[in-house]
């Protein structure tokens, strides 16, 4: 049963176009004129229950825009939006108490008093019974160890840590689905590796269903079977992980080490040459020309080792974000 | 309804953090009281009756002023609302199961009943101090009077600002204009400086039709017995018509405004 389902998700965003300048502030103000920004551009897609799927793209993609419009903060332009059976924009509470979106750079908590404050708030808004926010509480302060940070005020938190009280405040209603838009941003590596390990088990525990945005690959490598792409509004790929390599590679790499030094031009003719350094080469080659590239490369060559390897999800994304060797 | 007695009791411990920007507004508060106060005192100096207000009268008024200011126009809602819509910040509420409006009017009437409280305690302070001459014609019809209406007025400045707060949804950057207006007007028109039968007959024509008297003027009137009878339960009438319009107005603007909300930030 698909939990979430999205059908030709359109959002135009009408923007005011500012004259630059004082003369031009007032040119505007008597004389409005917009222009239309497609942030999210026909995308379909559906999730089923207990799905961990990572959302990503370059900056400006549209991902923030999607799940704004999935939690119900934006009128879709056009397009059809199912989450849990209801439609987001509509705001009912019977919808609102089954999810939640933590934005990352966003906080709900209040500022001045202590984190523990708003999660009462959170509970009574919740209508949260008191033995279940007992013990949710209880098991997320110790997962999160947050425990002596409760009492204190959120403005006196260090970043990480007001970020695992947001956390909290976002899961006091124990959400059947979670949007977590940049959830691992401006973290250490350490904190980063436990909000990993904490999303995973959350996850796994309650059977929820996340849709998780990162600029970080790892949160990706580490958290998604499956990835959702999407570039400039636009559904580039939804599938596993791996098969990003297999559609959208059409190089491999050959890593090979030189018994004798070489003249590194004359290596272009066997395909595009990403690295040199005496004695190690690596060199990109067209997928269908690959066991050609090395025999060429054995022949001619002195050889000491060579390795045929696929490219890195890394490096393959990102040209799929720049729009390169999409052929 | 218990979410909103939470939060009107986390409102009250959040102004407790801010007490030195608390305790400003009611010195901000007290001395307009002494401007106004010593204004009429000039005024009065050379003649006994004002505009048929004797001294005392005045005195009264202005000193009723105080209260009522305390009850009506200290509302926190009318200084974030704007902002929270203009940064995005409004989508927290959003998310919730929880009416944005009510949420603000509980914080207000959480910050109205702590500046009610002071408002007591100023006005024994300043009595004891100058110890002016005052006088009260009230009876029990004038006490209920003043209390319905004075529960309009909240509800009427409450909407009143946050209707004007909402142009942010179209102006995200520029509402602080439209807003400041409307708290001149307010300050101006609503008898807040001085009663407004004191105006030319024209002027309180025209102010009739707007909804700044009913919010200090028409309930301090009432307390005072100026307005008695059919005329009371008129003015009652029109304070609930107000009520009722602008707060279908304000609904409708929100509705709108949602539509156009672009939920900025990140
Ligand atoms: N409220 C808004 N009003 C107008 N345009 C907007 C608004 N929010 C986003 N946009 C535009 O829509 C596009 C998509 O933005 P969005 O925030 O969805 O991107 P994103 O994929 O989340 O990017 P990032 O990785 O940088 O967070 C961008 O071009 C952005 O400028
Ligand atoms: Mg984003």
């Amino acid at each position: 049963m698909d939990i979430i389902s999205v059908k030709d998700l359109k959002k135009h965003y009408q923007i005011a176009q500012k004259e630059a300048g004082l003369a031009g502030s007032f040119k505007s103000l008597l004389h409005r004129q917009y222009s239309v920004v497609k942030a999210v551009d026909g995308v379909s897609f559906a999730i089923s229950e207990g799905e961990l799927v990572g959302f990503i793209g370059p900056n400006g993609a549209g991902k923030t825009t999607t799940l704004k419009v999935l939690s119900g903060l934006l009128y879709p332009t056009s397009g059809a939006v199912s989450v849990l059976g209801f439609t987001p924009w509509k705001r009912q509470p019977a919808f609102q108490k089954q999810f939640s979106l933590v934005l990352g750079q966003k906080n709900q908590l209040w500022w001045d008093l202590p984190a523990q404050e708003s999660f009462i708030l959170n509970k009574e808004i919740y209508e949260v019974p008191d033995a279940q926010y007992k013990s949710t509480l209880d098991t997320l302060v110790q997962l999160l160890e947050v425990a002596d940070l409760l009492k204190i005020q959120v403005r006196k938190l260090s970043l990480g840590q007001r970020m695992k009280m947001e956390l909290i405040a976002a899961l006091i209603h124990s959400p059947k689905i979670l949007f977590l838009d940049e959830p691992t941003i401006g973290l250490d590596v350490v904190m980063q590796k436990k909000m990993r390990d904490f999303i995973k088990d959350y996850n796994r525990q309650y059977h929820s269903t996340i849709i998780l945005t990162s600029h970080y690959m790892d949160d990706v490598k580490e958290l998604c079977d499956r990835v959702i792409i999407i570039n400039q509004g636009r559904l580039l790929f939804d599938g596993q992980l791996d098969e990003i390599i297999k559609k959208f590679a059409n190089h491999k790499i050959l890593t090979v080490i030189f018994s004798k030094d070489i003249n590194p031009d004359a290596l272009k003719s066997v395909g595009q040459v990403r690295e040199f350094t005496y004695p190690r080469a690596l060199i990109s080659v067209p997928r269908a020309e690959t066991s050609a590239a090395a025999s060429r490369l054995l022949r001619d060559f002195p050889v000491a080792d060579l390795n045929i390897e696929e490219p890195a999800i890394e490096d393959v994304i990102r040209e799929v974000f720049t729009g390169k060797d999409l052929a | 309804m218990r979410k909103y007695f939470t939060v009107f009791a986390a409102s009250w411990q959040d102004e407790f953090t801010y007490r030195l920007n608390f305790i400003l507004w009611r010195f901000r508060n007290v001395l307009r009281f002494l401007m106004t106060y010593f204004l009429w005192q000039g005024l009065f100096s050379a003649t006994s009756t004002i505009y048929g207000y004797s001294r005392p009268d005045m005195v009264a008024y202005i000193f009723l002023v105080l209260i009522v200011q305390a009850a009506i126009t200290s509302a926190p809602s009318a200084d974030n609302i704007g902002g929270e819509i203009g940064s995005g910040d409004l989508s927290n509420y959003l998310l919730k199961p929880m009416s944005y409006l009510r949420f603000w009017f509980t914080r207000d009437l959480a910050s109205k009943s702590l500046n009610l409280l002071f408002s007591f305690i100023e006005i024994t302070l300043l009595w004891l101090l100058l110890r002016p001459a005052l006088s009260f014609h009230y009876s029990f019809f004038s006490v209920f009077g003043f209390v319905a209406s004075g529960l309009f007025a909240m509800v009427i400045y409450f909407l009143v600002s946050a209707s004007a707060r909402f142009t942010s949804f179209w102006y995200p950057e520029n509402t602080w204009g439209l807003s400041f207006l409307i708290l001149i007007f307010i300050e101006i028109f609503s008898g807040s400086i001085f009663p407004l039968d004191v105006l030319p007959p024209a002027g309180q024509i025209i102010l009739q039709a707007t909804p700044f008297p009913y919010l200090i003027y028409y309930p301090i009137s009432i307390l005072d017995g100026k307005i008695t009878g059919l005329y009371l339960w008129r003015i009652l009438f029109q304070s609930a018509s107000w009520t009722l319009l602008l707060l279908i107005f304000t609904r409708f603007l929100w509705r709108k405004g949602l539509r156009v909300f672009g939920a900025e930030g990140n």
